[in-house]
């Protein structure tokens, strides 16, 4: 099985990149592989807790829980967050937040690496 | 003890939007990397400036004065001076008219010896042929 | 390089893409990417569909945005979110999303 090391920075609410990588990651870590998820930029709103759900907007606090406990590794960028009035009391439990090097370590002995840019 | 080697390949222009800067953001952290990975280990990255990516380049850029923000030729300067492969394709400057004195060349700094690679895309195309990961902003 | 192309775009700079090359390339759309594999825009499929590659279209974006499999151009796949870990893994060594 391998590592595959998800980055974006496409936001929650205007985007459905999110939606993408969360799924992609959920059907990377059924087939047994290691996912760590890297949101930078407008994606660590992703990051915040208390997402209330309403039908016109993606929701993914419910399945970004899902995914800690099945292992995911989720990473947000602590200057990005930090910038957006995101700080560490808003962010979801099971979160890390860290400097931009741990992408780089991450990708560093990952066997793949999706970079969704493209915004 | 390895090396991973990541294309940081820009095809935006700037400002508009956050991309450029977080891939010269991204890239930038390589500096810090060290402290995640065992003794010996370490990645490699270098930045591609392609298509309407070698607009982030032109020099003089004045962000910083009016926006308050760092530009983004500030950002190449750091790149260089911390010793990031700095490519910027030649077809591309020809095509929207620029010259090679219009763009970020240098560090700007007396430590700074690396200098921008004007390059025609192939030898970036080899670039890419030769890293690990691509990293696509 | 074997090499795997997300496309999310459907109108978007394709210079990019037409430069990106590989011993192996493979293409696949997803998002607003899938409409490469659809639509027939004046009578013609996509130029994207031009390329020496292998195609893929994503199944659940491909059903979002109203198409079924049988809409798809005859050299695309269309794959599950399943199918497409395998593609990553399996077929392509990096990765580029446009």
């Amino acid at each position: 099985m391998g590592k595959l090391t998800i980055g974006t920075f496409s936001s929650l609410i205007g985007s459905m990149s999110l939606d993408f990588a969360l799924r992609l990651a959920e059907a990377a870590i059924n087939k047994g592989h290691k996912v760590d998820f890297w949101v930078s930029g407008n994606a660590t709103m992703l990051s915040k807790k208390a997402q209330r759900a309403y039908r016109d907007y993606s929701f993914l606090e419910k399945k970004v829980k899902e995914l800690i406990e099945r292992g995911v590794n989720f990473t947000a960028c602590e200057a990005c967050s930090e910038a957006r009035g995101y700080h560490k009391e808003d962010t979801m439990e099971g979160w890390k937040r860290h400097n931009m090097d741990w992408y780089l370590a991450s990708c560093f002995d990952s066997d793949r690496v999706l970079h969704i840019g493209g915004e | 003890m390895a090396i991973t080697k990541l294309a940081f390949l820009v095809d935006k222009p700037p400002y508009k939007t956050e991309t450029s800067r977080l891939a010269l953001t991204h890239a930038l952290s390589s500096q810090s990397v060290e402290i995640y990975l065992k003794d010996g280990d370490n990645v490699e990255p270098f930045l591609a400036f392609i298509g309407d990516g070698v607009l982030n380049c032109i020099k003089n850029q004045k962000a910083l004065t009016i926006y308050d923000v760092t530009s983004l030729d500030m950002h190449i300067r750091n790149a260089l001076l911390f010793g990031l492969n700095v490519y910027v394709c030649k077809e591309d400057i020809r095509k929207f008219g620029l010259t090679e004195d219009m763009i970020v060349m240098d560090a700007d700094h007396p430590d700074g010896e690396l200098k921008t690679q004007i390059v025609p895309y192939a030898e970036i195309e080899q670039a890419i042929e030769s890293c690990d990961h691509i990293l696509f902003f | 390089m074997k090499l795997g192309i997300f496309v999310s775009h459907f109108r978007f700079n394709t210079d990019t893409y037409e430069r990106l090359k590989a011993e192996r390339l493979g293409v696949i759309f997803v998002q607003n990417g899938i409409y490469h594999a659809t639509l027939r825009e004046n009578g013609k499929s996509s130029p994207l569909l031009e390329k020496p590659a292998k195609f893929y279209v994503l199944k659940d974006d491909l059903e979002t945005h109203g198409f079924t499999n049988s809409q798809v151009d005859s050299r695309v796949k269309v794959i599950t979110y399943n199918d497409l870990v395998d593609v990553i893994f399996n077929e392509y060594e990096k990765l580029a999303w446009l």
